[in-house]
């Protein structure tokens, strides 16, 4: 029992991680209707400016934050100049074209930083704390707290703002919000931005287990993409629930399945995005796609 | 009296089709203006070009300043309500925050707040419903909270894309009611693209008749209304 509960506080820090990408994901996909698949390349390249920044000299607490700036930044850039200009091409298209940029930035990654795994400094000590018998590592306890802030962040941004509320409403409705003198656009941009440092905060979190390269994201986005599809590609609380189900539960199959230990986690994550597509292809969370023909 | 909206000579179209074959039209300060014609005359989109939500070339003016390469965001900040075909409802909000969206780029609070009791005077079931989410709406009420919306946004000019599709007599009636209370008391001006000819005319002081893309007939409501070979030729009843 108390093993168990240990997994499941360790599988809800690595869910926390999973959640923030998985957010950036549906955030971006309620803006265009569109899964980036450039979202854990973006994330990496945004670990290493932290890196770059924290080799600096920079405290990690102030790196940080700076980081998710320059991520908001530059996710608005990238839309700016790479997505807008296709803004109204096929789906397929832009699909292609957020893989080419996953490709790109990794490469860029590579060049600029080679692919030699560097670690990756976390605030948090790895020492356990014991509660009620169970051990919990700060570390661990640190990703939890520090995911909960963000998503908390973004729920009371999407939720209680102004700029959320056009946020959503230009996401789902973009011609009638542009009636109601919404800047659609614009909002698409800010979505970007958003998704691109909510995405960040998961790579920075993540960092500091798998060891910092270009490739690092990889795994981290297969799980993601299992936490959207899980909680409903549309919602944003599906994403989070989502991210912490896939987290307890490869955790849960890596300790209790002996075939599956460390290596078949990756195929758990990704059976749970097939079950998922086969069974409920809403989510959790997500309403039934009603279509106009 | 002062035109507020002027259209004069506005071609339009999607793409190669082109639907508007040079309309001209003019929407006087609170006045009531009405735009009939069969499907596919060009009603919708004579309302698009106005709020830019399709190229033309021409001369549109609001309230003296041409709209030519204006953005849909700046023409709307100038006072234009466009409550658009299948009245533009963001089903995943709820009906406060679709009302939030009409006032959301006001600053003067005072104002927004004195129209929201104007708004739930006039329409009390969207009072009764603000927590609920829109698409738990009727089609009437969603007619009322898109029509709610648009006056949030304080317009002068309020345009109005079939507000009567798909609503029962009764509700019709009343809906009609409330935008001839938002002109005579509030002064919006109004201009009513319709299909069902009867009650716009009844509400309009001036009437187009819109043929395949080119204004076919126009004049005061009432003589539209009385005129036999006119309403069977282009009205319909």
């Amino acid at each position: 029992m108390q093993e168990f509960s240990q997994q499941v506080v360790g599988g809800i820090a690595t869910g926390g991680i999973f959640a923030s990408l998985a957010l950036a994901l549906v955030l971006i996909y309620n803006a265009m209707g569109l899964v980036n698949f450039a979202q854990g390349e973006m994330a990496m390249l945004a670990t290493f400016v932290a890196y770059s920044l924290i080799s600096r000299g920079i405290s990690y607490w102030i790196a940080f934050p700076l980081t998710l700036v320059l991520a908001f930044v530059g996710g608005l850039a990238i839309q700016r100049i790479v997505i807008r200009p296709v803004e109204r091409a096929p789906i397929l298209t832009l699909v292609i074209i957020t893989l080419g940029l996953a490709t790109l930035l990794n490469g860029l990654a590579g060049f600029i930083f080679g692919y030699v795994p560097r670690s990756f400094p976390s605030p948090f000590s790895a020492q356990s704390l014991g509660l009620a018998g169970v051990f919990v590592s700060y570390r661990d306890l640190g990703v939890i707290a520090i995911s909960s802030v963000v998503l908390l962040a973004v729920y009371v941004l999407l939720q209680r703002t102004t700029l959320g509320l056009t946020l959503r409403a230009a996401a789902h409705h973009p011609e009638a919000s542009r009636l109601l003198g919404v800047h659609v656009s614009w909002m698409l941009a800010l979505g970007w931005g958003l998704a691109s440092a909510v995405g960040a905060v998961s790579g920075i979190i993540v960092a500091p287990t798998l060891l910092l390269e270009p490739n690092m994201m990889q795994s981290i986005i297969i799980y993601a993409f299992a936490a959207a599809v899980l909680g409903g590609i549309e919602s944003p609380l599906g994403a989070v629930i989502g991210g912490l189900l896939v987290g307890v539960t490869i955790n849960l199959a890596g300790a209790y399945l002996p075939f599956v230990g460390g290596d078949l986690q990756l195929a758990v994550g990704l059976a749970i995005i097939v079950a998922v597509l086969l069974i409920k292809p809403n989510g959790l969370f997500g309403r039934a796609a009603v279509r106009r023909v | 009296m002062a035109a507020l909206l002027e259209l004069e000579g506005v071609r339009a179209g999607y793409g190669p089709t082109s639907v508007l074959h040079g309309v001209s039209l003019s929407v006087p300060e609170a006045g009531v203006v009405s735009l009939l014609g069969a499907n596919g005359a060009g009603k919708t989109t004579t309302l698009r070009a106005i709020t830019g939500g399709v190229r033309w070339s021409g001369d549109i003016r609001f309230d003296g300043r041409s709209l030519h390469r204006m953005s849909t965001e700046a023409i709307v900040r100038h006072g234009v309500a466009h409550v658009p075909e299948g009245r533009g409802i963001c089903t995943e909000l709820t009906v406060d925050e679709n009302l939030k969206l009409g006032a959301h780029r006001r600053h003067d609070k005072d104002g927004v707040k004195k129209d929201y009791a104007r708004v739930f005077e006039l329409f009390p079931v969207l009072k009764e419903r603000r927590r609920l989410s829109a698409s738990t709406l009727s089609g009437g009420e969603q007619q009322m909270l898109a029509i709610a919306r648009g006056l949030l946004m304080k317009p002068r000019l309020m345009l109005l894309d079939e507000p009567s599709l798909g609503l029962a007599p009764l509700v019709v009636r009343s809906i009609f009611e409330v935008i001839k209370t938002i002109n005579k008391d509030d002064g919006v001006a109004v201009l009513l693209v319709e299909q069902n000819a009867r009650i716009a005319l009844e509400l309009s002081t001036t009437a187009y008749v819109l043929e395949v893309g080119r204004v076919a007939l126009e004049g005061p409501s009432a003589q539209l209304q009385g005129a036999d070979s006119v309403r069977r030729s282009y009205l319909g009843y």
